[in-house]
């Protein structure tokens, strides 16, 4: 039961810590909240004994993509305090869709709620070694594919990252 | 599964051409491969072979790689010269190739982690080149909304799958469908997953109302790359589209087909009465691109067995064109600096043979007989009219009355406007593959049986 | 098929604690220290200090673009990386082939890392 308790305490911190990035004025503050987040939300993921992604998500993430995230803010110029004005009907707009999209997520929620079993659920299925086998045999193409994707990144990155000398 | 490693391994060739320096062979090298690969994947024709259950290589798989090949092939020596540039040479090169990677993958996959994947590989090289002209302010504003946007419309896709694998359990598209007519009640977070993905797959082939990127995208970036992803990403994200839509999904269709159907008529009418505006050609041709993502949402809609081949047909005609008039925008452009309507007054007086070209390219956009165009558009009338979408039928046929205007009006710049009299010079490999597009304009519009009798 | 459960959500309870003993003890370090510390606010004592010389302009500069490529590609690497934990757990198991399966995926790579050498995209200048 304590698994419970954890699950709504971190639901509440990973919605505030979220909350905290979109309202908070100054982007370096964003950046920290969203670690917290990403925090939080590994926490789930020890809580789905999903143990491997938990500590991936913490490295990757929270460690090497926020650190990302704060060098972009701080190639920026934070010296101007200026927030691009934005009209009300952009507002609005926004408001109306997002808030379409939570009602849509919430309704198909609350109607899945007696729909879904946990009869085929397998409590180790994400532990390393299973995933391990699953990646490496039933999923071998994509994992070569990705490759590729992170070659295409680097060389996308030198590129424009470079100053093209010569 | 040919197609994938021979073009992934060029890529990757390309990439160590600069160390090893055979940079100036590099360009037939590529050239060669692509025809390799073309000759090797029509090796897989009929074969039907499932590659790890990840990729399936059945016809229609075959169909459009070859189509994309074709119509890299030909971007290919359009764009020769970028390729010039020195420094970066062998990065565009295989930024290209890995973007070619990711077409392939997303016309053949089976699963929704190629998908994504194959999503990704064709996206990531297309932001990079979008912004490839550094000192362009434009070009950079170009990649940035780019990949703001399209990163935001891959978590739509991504959060999708997650529904659609949380109800049913699998990545499989077979096992998805099994379960979608298994006749047990499906969790209602199925039907969300579904309209998640469809809202990514929509931003990708910038149908309305997710098509705002793709002005500003296609003005700014260059003119290659424009084209690049005026003909082969847009082919390759509908192949996919209906990959998934036609087949994997058809067991749900009366929760999409609402959806698709407003959205096909807002592409439709959004895409030609925005054209109609604009002054830049460039500008002009992505709102252009935009409507004729929704003519091809006609076929999808229309889900019949008529409607692979239509799309097939549509895809060809259609990229076709536009890399014979995204070339011809290029060499004025470049010649003229400045992509505005004007820039064209006059042409038939000064380059008779763009002027021509041009014009058949047009008209098969536009769509009149004989050229491509005409059957393409015939044949996704057919095709919705068979499947009952008469009202949609009729909203396209008006959406493309506007087409005509907008294309003509170019056409009558060239004809019927005083030039300033300079003639513009252009390369003979340009003008040999400009005659050969046109020939093939005309033929594909004389001779529809040999595609539209494939799939 | 699948192994059995060898661990639970609730085994990773010491490593909470510990996360919370660490953070306790910055919190409860950072706060003592500004109780029992003296306090002297004048305005030298606030002034930020570097090296005697008077602070010019803010701290608040565009950076670099240099750091930023280094950090891309050290994110591109450690995803590279990440791939290899649940390979080496499985390595017995996966035999040869799952061997030459990462042989093919870090070829790739090391083709790209070579290309980064080669493009001087990690020197300094």
């Amino acid at each position: 039961m304590i698994t419970t308790y954890l699950f709504y305490l971190l639901s509440f911190l990973a919605i505030m810590f979220a909350l905290m990035v979109v309202f908070s004025k100054n982007p370096i503050h964003s950046v920290l909240y969203l670690v917290l987040a990403f925090f939080t939300i590994a926490g789930h993921y020890v809580l789905l004994n999903a143990q491997f992604l938990a500590a991936v998500h913490i490295i990757v993430y929270a460690g090497a993509i926020m650190v990302l995230f704060l060098f972009v803010i701080m190639l920026l110029n934070l010296n101007k305090e200026t927030e691009p004005h934005k009209s009300v009907w952009l507002k609005a707009s926004a408001a109306v869709a997002s808030g379409s999209l939570l009602v849509v997520l919430v309704g198909s929620l609350k109607g899945a709620a007696g729909i879904q079993s946990a009869k085929t659920f397998d409590a180790s299925i994400g532990l390393i070694e299973n995933l391990g086998q699953t990646l490496f045999n039933d999923f071998l193409l994509p994992f070569e594919v990705s490759s590729i994707l992170l070659l295409s990144a680097m060389v996308g990155a030198v590129m424009l990252g470079k100053k093209s000398i010569k | 599964m040919k197609a994938l490693i021979l073009l992934s391994s060029l890529g990757v060739i390309a990439l160590l051409a600069e160390i090893f320096s055979f940079k100036k062979l590099l360009y037939p090298i590529v050239l060669l491969g692509l025809i390799t690969t073309f000759v090797l994947n029509m090796f897989d024709w009929d074969t039907n072979k499932l590659y790890f259950k990840m990729m399936q290589f059945d016809n229609y798989a075959v169909a459009f790689t070859a189509v994309i090949l074709v119509v890299a092939f030909l971007w290919f020596i359009m764009a020769e010269g970028f390729f010039k540039e020195e420094s970066n040479l062998t990065d565009h090169f295989a930024l290209v190739l890995f973007a070619l990677v990711g077409a392939v993958m997303m016309v053949s996959y089976t699963n929704m982690a190629m998908l994504f994947l194959g999503i990704e590989i064709l996206s990531i090289p297309m932001y990079i080149l979008a912004g490839s002209n550094k000192t362009d302010v434009s070009s950079n504003e170009a990649a940035f909304k780019y990949l703001i946007m399209g990163a935001f419309a891959t978590g739509f896709l991504l959060f999708g799958i997650a529904l659609v694998y949380g109800a049913t359990g699998s990545f499989d598209l077979s096992e998805i469908a099994a379960a979608v007519s298994g006749g047990t009640a499906l969790s209602s977070i199925f039907y969300v997953g579904v309209l998640l993905m469809l809202v990514g797959m929509a931003f990708k082939v910038s149908a309305a109302p997710f098509h705002f990127w793709a002005p500003d995208v296609y003005q700014g970036a260059p003119t290659v790359v424009t084209a690049f992803m005026a003909t082969i990403v847009k082919t390759a994200a509908f192949a996919a589209f209906l990959r998934l839509f036609s087949t994997t999904f058809s067991g749900v269709s009366e929760t999409w087909m609402q959806t698709v159907w407003v959205m096909a008529a807002l592409t439709l009418l959004v895409g030609n009465i925005t054209a109609v505006m604009q002054t830049s050609t460039k500008r002009m041709l992505a709102y252009s691109s935009v409507a004729h993502a929704g003519y091809m949402l006609l076929a999808l809609l229309a889900a019949n067995n008529y409607s692979n081949s239509a799309i097939l047909y549509y895809a060809s005609a259609y990229s076709i064109g536009s890399i014979a008039t995204f070339a011809i925008v290029n060499i004025i452009s470049d010649a003229k600096n400045s992509d505005g309507v004007d820039a064209f007054n006059g042409l038939s007086k000064t380059n008779p043979m763009l002027a021509i070209v041009m014009t058949i390219a047009l008209l098969s956009l536009a769509g009149i007989p004989p050229t491509a165009g005409f059957f393409a558009k015939y044949f996704i009338f057919t095709s919705a009219f068979m499947a009952g979408n008469i009202g949609l039928v009729l909203i396209a046929i008006i959406a493309s009355l506007i087409g005509v205007y907008y294309y003509f009006r170019l056409i009558i710049a060239m004809y019927f406007k005083e030039s300033d009299g300079q003639t513009i010079a252009v390369e003979s490999n340009h003008k040999i593959v400009l005659v050969i597009i046109a020939i093939a304009i005309v033929a594909l519009g004389l001779f529809p049986d040999y595609i539209i009798g494939l799939l | 098929m699948l192994l059995a459960v060898q661990s639970t959500p609730l085994d990773f309870l010491p490593i909470a604690l510990m996360f919370v003993v660490a953070l306790g003890f910055v919190v409860i370090m950072l706060f003592l220290t500004h109780q029992l510390g003296p306090k002297k606010k004048s305005k030298v004592k606030l002034e930020t200090f570097e090296c005697g010389i008077e602070v010019q302009g803010n701290a608040r500069l565009p950076f670099s673009i240099k750091y930023f490529l280094v950090a891309i590609l050290f994110v591109l690497f450690d995803v590279e990386v990440i791939f290899m934990y649940p390979w080496a757990v499985n390595f017995k198991q996966l035999g040869l082939i799952g061997f030459v399966e990462m042989l093919t995926f870090v070829g790739f790579l090391l083709v790209g890392f070579y290309y980064i050498l080669k493009k001087g995209a990690l020197k300094w200048e």
